[in-house]
């Protein structure tokens, strides 16, 4: 991890001066997340800053590490233990003049056995005296994957590509002064290879690799609000997102957040999640038979099987001021968040710890 | 009609109807002065981006249904 800190730090501290010398106002967050389950561990640190540009331009951009230890190169599965890193950085712009928003953004994830680039452009507009907000979002991604990680353990090398096409509406409406709603509606269709190159699957035949299907079609529907209640403070969040895709998974997803204020120097904040799927179409635990005239899709992915999860999550976040400092530092934020995940599957719970330092610059 | 079409086009219906009944709707229109509770930080954003980046590649890679949120998941090696 020490030269992913470093790094880190160097662009950190070279964003937090350019913004200075340009006299921008923005912030620069430094977060760290620690993820456990059965056999996996994740540690994430993440280094984010947005600054304003010009009159109307606002630049964001982030790099992270992912620093993964599980018990399986198959995530979850019993097979062979794997450690690797991977990097991402990603930067967008937004431009809002008047009533129009326009921008684009891009992302490039990096690890051994997995490359990832996307690119996405967005427009919005504010209509009905900005009570009425509607977005538009389109995207394109190229994935490479392989078994480059295990390769020597695998024996067969095996690899592919995947390109991703996303675009997504979305709506927002002012409904009063301390009531919002939104729905956004998401389709993205997947092309290439989405098969895990390290899984394999139980047949009457003995082990053999999974087979997915070439193509993926997924559409999401979520709608939300948020509406703040003035008499204590409380700001509630809800929402509730619809998944479906041509793999025959359908998913329902809601989720409830209260935030509670307490003066103007902190809060804390409860989160319940609830997801269910049910299963992809071709998802079996073994398969009586590995010929593709009988199963022409294999997978022993988790992700693909009918199954439950429950989140529920408590954050607390401070600001400078409430230990008597003032300027920049009073308006810095510390942030501390603890989750547990109970999932009825084989991948098992998890817990989250989730911390953040959040620096405003002027 | 398959039962997943089915879902899909009342679901489309409804997206359609929603957003049009909320585009025309007889909302009073809220002014730039009575904004001060929707610009309170919990109304406007209460997760960082970090933190929502990391939620959705969690997701991404322990679900089977990416996707409602505008932005892309995956790419992240969890196939």
């Amino acid at each position: 991890m020490r030269v992913p800190a470093v790094t880190a730090v160097a662009i950190g501290a070279a964003v937090w001066l350019a913004a200075g010398a340009a006299r921008a106002d923005g912030e620069l967050a430094m977060r760290g997340v620690y993820y456990k389950e059965k056999a996996t561990r994740v540690v994430q640190p993440m280094l984010d800053a947005r600054f304003d540009v010009g009159d109307a331009g606002q630049v964001d951009a982030h790099l992270l590490v992912d620093a993964i230890t599980s018990a399986s190169v198959a995530s979850g599965s019993s097979g062979i233990a794997f450690s690797e890193r991977r990097y991402e950085a990603g930067g967008g712009y937004l431009d809002r003049r008047g009533r129009w928003g326009y921008g684009a953004s891009g992302r490039l994830s990096r690890e051994p056995d997995y490359t990832s680039l996307f690119g996405g452009l967005r427009g919005d507009v504010a209509l009905a005296d900005d009570n009425f907000l509607l977005g538009v979002a389109l995207g394109a991604g190229h994935d490479s994957i392989s078994n480059a990680g295990a390769a020597m353990m695998m024996g067969t090398p095996l690899s592919g590509t995947m390109t991703t096409l996303l675009a997504s509406v979305s709506a927002s409406q002012i409904v009063s002064p301390r009531l919002v709603v939104g729905l956004t509606y998401d389709v993205s269709r997947l092309d290439g290879f989405q098969e895990n190159p390290y899984r394999s699957v139980i047949t009457a035949e003995g082990l053999v690799m999974e087979r997915h299907p070439q193509t993926r079609r997924r559409q999401a529907w979520a709608a939300s609000a948020r509406w703040f209640v003035g008499r204590t403070a409380t700001t509630v969040i809800a929402s509730h997102r619809v998944y479906v895709d041509d793999w025959g998974i359908v998913a329902h997803t809601p989720e409830l957040r209260v935030v509670q204020e307490a003066g103007d120097a902190a809060d804390v904040a409860i989160r319940y999640r609830y997801h269910h799927q049910s299963a992809a179409d071709f998802y079996l635990p073994s398969y009586p038979s590995a010929d593709p005239s009988d199963f022409p899709y294999l997978t022993d992915d988790v992700k693909l099987s009918a199954f439950t999860s429950h989140t529920i999550g408590f954050k607390v976040g401070v600001f400078g001021r409430a230990f008597g400092l003032d300027g920049a530092l009073g308006d810095a934020r510390g942030e501390v968040e603890f989750e547990y995940v109970d999932q009825n599957n084989r991948f098992g719970n998890a817990g989250i710890a989730n911390a953040a330092l959040i620096l405003p610059i002027r | 009609m398959p039962a997943v079409s089915r879902l899909r086009a009342r679901l489309v219906k409804a997206l359609c109807v929603c957003s049009i009944a909320a585009a025309t709707s007889a909302c009073a229109r809220v002014r730039p002065y009575q904004r001060q509770d929707l610009a309170r930080r919990a109304m406007v954003e209460d997760r960082g981006a970090g933190d929502r980046r990391f939620h959705q590649h969690q997701t991404g890679a322990r679900e089977g249904a990416d996707g409602g949120t505008g932005e892309p998941g995956g790419g992240c090696g969890c196939n």
